[in-house]
């Protein structure tokens, strides 16, 4: 997603991402990014937890108001 | 700026390690997986969401198994194709072929992975401008070179021809 995230930059669309893999996507480089410590499968959050999922969306989204790059911003969101 | 920096010495790599040995044995070897970076960051202007037309962009194999064929889901070199649907579209409408995360959250909430219902909501309450067709595909591409040169030209042609000003980009 890192890679696609930075071709729509370059071609003139604003994107924003979350990951659970921040050392993995970090190394990418996408131009706006929030990483948190969930999981494959869920990552905006738990099941039925629409709090959370919330959460990540709109910290998420609100990456998209400032120019990138943007340092990653790390979500204090997990699984437990 | 670039995608990928060095992309062509990446596709050399891979196919001299990872694919040769897979090509070789019939087996993924991880441990030899060169891993793509970039050292350069890419710039771009922020947007203000409320009046901007938003594609979400989702990498857990969601297609609508009324009209849409399945990803290849167990194929080990990967799928490189899309699907795209409307993001009004209901949840029990869609299907997930991906073997590359367990899909028991997914089945529970599809919010964990597709928040259609959450975009929905916030472009009604005025936070997001419009929502256009959401772009899918099976995120297991183990080919870099292949997702540069098929995945993202599609993807950048259904962005353009969707007028999105924005992308909200969700892995799986």
């Amino acid at each position: 997603m890192g890679l696609i995230g930075r071709a729509l930059e370059l071609n003139g669309i604003a994107t924003t991402l979350t990951s659970w893999s921040a050392g993995i996507t970090r190394r990418l480089l996408p131009p706006r990014a929030t990483f948190t410590r969930l999981g494959r499968g869920a990552t905006l959050g738990l099941p039925q937890d629409t709090a959370q999922q919330l959460r990540v969306l709109k910290a998420t989204l609100g990456l998209l108001a400032q120019d990138a790059p943007l340092e990653p911003v790390m979500l204090d969101e997990s699984i437990k | 700026m670039s995608i990928l920096e060095n992309s062509a010495q990446w596709k050399e790599d891979f196919t001299q390690g990872w694919l040769a040995h897979f090509q070789r044995t019939g087996k993924e070897s991880w441990d030899i997986y060169n891993r793509p970076r970039n050292q350069n960051p890419v710039s771009g202007s922020g947007r203000d969401l409320k009046t901007s037309r938003l594609i979400f962009i989702s990498s857990a194999g969601g297609y609508l198994p009324a009209s849409q064929q399945p990803f290849d889901a167990g194929n080990p070199l990967g799928d490189y194709s899309i699907r795209s649907f409307p993001a009004t579209t209901p949840f029990d409408q869609l299907a997930y072929s991906h073997e590359h995360y367990d899909h028991t959250a997914i089945d529970a909430d599809p919010q964990v992975l597709l928040p259609l219902e959450h975009l929905r909501r916030m472009v009604s309450e005025g936070d997001i401008g419009e929502l256009t067709n959401v772009v899918s595909f099976m995120g297991f591409q183990p080919d870099v070179s292949r997702l540069i040169e098929e995945t993202i030209p599609e993807i950048l042609n259904i962005t353009r021809d969707e007028g999105a000003q924005a992308a909200l980009l969700v892995p799986s």
